[in-house]
């Protein structure tokens, strides 16, 4: 079954043709890559999906019900959640603080000792524990990114979507993200469409890459496909 | 599980303890003295319903209205005008009073929706100005200039019976703002101002949460402005003026924005202070309006904030 499907996505930003005519859809249980040179409109399909502003035209559908154009919060309380690729942190609020606002948002009954008790969890799930009460401006970039995913997995996700959340890792880290991003899929059952530029970690992890260049799907297949296919390969590389 | 979320939270028994031994000893304190400063007393009470309900607004979601003394004016001479002209109880009026004040801030909350920063400033400021014109120009109903008279709220006018009054009042504020800033609203207050696009992209109502902050901030403005009017026993256009709206901005940003005391703290050392330098004529506003600039350019967090950091490092060197 397809948990997302975008049909004909275009966005304008004045004169900037961002999207043109995007089709694409991920399957439920599936962890997708998305890829592309700079500026190929990854974020910004990403900002569609989420509702952080309607597209020129086309439409979004998730589990079937069409939500183009409803906006973010609403999105998110369906279960679609998002990172930023630039972390957008409640810099004055502690980090259990920051993710307890994806708690409360997902269920508002919680009382101060359930939102607590999660947001602690998601913290530990992603490796902040230590960090509960430290305030979200002191943490560091990876730490940020980290923080991001602890909130978007408090909102109670069934799609996640994650922009390049590998930025400034070591291999070791990035093998070990891959295997956390993996675990995110088999052991919580969440869908996930992943903005990343480590091609390798793409080949490993997901079973399906969609690529964009200058706004539209250059193709989309198996991680094996893409990497091989001389399109991509001009694509990233240029002329 | 050992975190601390808020130090308010934390160490509760003792702190609350200590809050009600203070409070006792503040509830005793107006038969000790003379009228004059009983008066002062209840003037303090005032603003300290005024600059915590500001700080909600201000403090806890980043609204920097400047329509909050005309709020006030709003509860008050709604309050007046009914008792006057119809004859309606004091207490009724009060009530009209705060809905109304209500009512208009659900209104300007959400005029303002979609702005931020100095853009609300200005709106607010325009509707402060608009209200102002209007009272001074609708003489027949208002008495302009030379205020409105109206009825008090006790049969036999004591001091002491309106610092109870007062008092209620400012612990009634004081616990709305707490209750809803230690709610699961409040988290989305901070979540709001700290960042609209990732509150909204964590489930966050932007819209409702802004205008909760804003409707409920005005009602206790107009609650304050109503039983200042019943207390004065005179309604005048002094009263949602911008002079009062720069007194209570500089009693929350000096006391402290976005802290629970902060405002308190505030609003009674400027009140006091006043007080004492009030042959400076209105020039005391402009003073206090620098040190408020000053303030939120270098210590943000205003006294409390100071303090904060103070007792930090004195941990710090004794740990
Ligand atoms: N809010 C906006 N206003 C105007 N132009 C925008 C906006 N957001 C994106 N763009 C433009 O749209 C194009 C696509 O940007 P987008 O951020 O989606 O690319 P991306 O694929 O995520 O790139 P990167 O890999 O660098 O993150 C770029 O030309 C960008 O400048
Ligand atoms: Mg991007």
């Amino acid at each position: 079954m397809e948990l997302i499907k975008g049909v004909g996505i275009t966005k304008h930003f004045g004169g900037v043709k961002a999207l043109s005519g995007v089709d694409f859809k991920v399957e439920q249980g599936t962890i997708v890559g998305l890829i592309g040179p700079n500026g190929a409109g990854k974020t910004t399909l990403f900002n569609i999906v989420a509702g952080a502003f309607p597209p020129t035209s086309g439409t979004v559908h998730f589990e079937g019900v069409d939500i183009t154009g409803l906006p973010a919060y609403k999105i998110c309380r369906r279960g679609v959640a998002r990172t930023f690729q630039v972390t957008r942190p409640f810099g004055e609020m502690s980090c259990v603080e920051n993710v307890a606002v994806g708690v409360v948002n997902h269920q508002p009954d919680a009382s101060r000792a359930v939102w607590t008790q999660r947001a602690v969890e998601c913290l530990r799930i992603v490796g902040l524990e230590g960090f509960e009460s430290t305030e979200a401006r002191h943490l560091n970039v990876v730490q940020k990114k980290k923080l991001e995913i602890a909130r978007a997995l408090a909102t109670g996700p069934k799609l996640l979507m994650l922009d390049e959340v590998l930025g400034g890792l070591n291999s070791q880290e990035i093998q070990d993200a891959i295997t956390f991003i993996r675990n995110l899929r088999d052991q919580l059952g969440l869908t996930i469409l992943w903005i990343e530029h480590v091609m390798g970690a793409i080949m490993q992890a997901t079973e399906k890459v969609i690529v964009l260049d200058q706004g539209r799907i250059l193709m989309n297949g198996s991680p094996e496909e893409v990497v091989n296919d001389s399109r991509v390969i001009h694509a990233y590389l240029g002329d | 599980m050992t975190i601390s979320l808020g130090e308010s939270r934390l160490k509760s028994t003792p702190k609350i303890l200590l809050c009600l031994a203070g409070l006792a000893v503040f509830a005793l304190l107006p038969w000790t003295m003379g009228v004059y400063n009983q008066h002062v007393l209840i003037v303090c009470l005032f603003y300290t319903m005024m600059a915590a309900s500001w700080n909600l607004l201000a403090g806890y979601t980043g609204q920097v209205s400047f329509g909050h003394a005309a709020f006030a004016g709003i509860g008050a001479y709604v309050s007046g005008i009914l008792v006057v002209k119809a004859g309606l109880n004091p207490w009724g009026g009060v009530v009209i009073g705060t809905l109304c004040a209500a009512a208009f801030g659900f209104l300007v909350g959400l005029l303002c929706l979609r702005m931020g920063g100095i853009y609300l400033s200005l709106t607010t400021l325009g509707f402060s100005e608009i209200l102002h014109i209007v009272i001074n120009n609708e003489y027949e109903i208002t008495r302009g200039t030379m205020g409105l008279q109206v009825p008090g709220l006790i049969e036999n006018y004591s001091k002491i019976a309106y610092f109870y009054i007062f008092l209620a009042g400012a612990l009634i504020t004081l616990a709305v703002v707490y209750r809803l800033v230690h709610s699961n609203a409040g988290l989305n207050f901070r979540a709001v101002q700290n960042d609209e696009r990732a509150a909204s992209a964590l489930g966050v109502d932007v819209v409702r949460t802004r205008l909760l902050a804003f409707t409920v901030s005005s009602a206790l403005a107009g609650m304050a402005g109503a039983l200042y009017g019943h207390y004065m026993l005179l309604i005048t256009p002094h009263l949602p003026s911008l002079d009062q709206q720069f007194l209570v901005l500089s009693m929350t940003v000096i006391g402290g924005l976005g802290s629970f005391v902060g405002p308190v703290i505030g609003a009674f050392s400027l009140e006091i202070l006043s007080e004492y330098i009030r042959a400076w004529g209105e020039y005391h506003v402009l003073v206090f309006g620098l040190v408020a600039l000053f303030v939120a350019r270098f210590a943000p967090k205003g006294i409390v904030g100071i303090y904060k950091a103070w007792r930090g490092k004195y941990r710090a060197a004794t740990a």
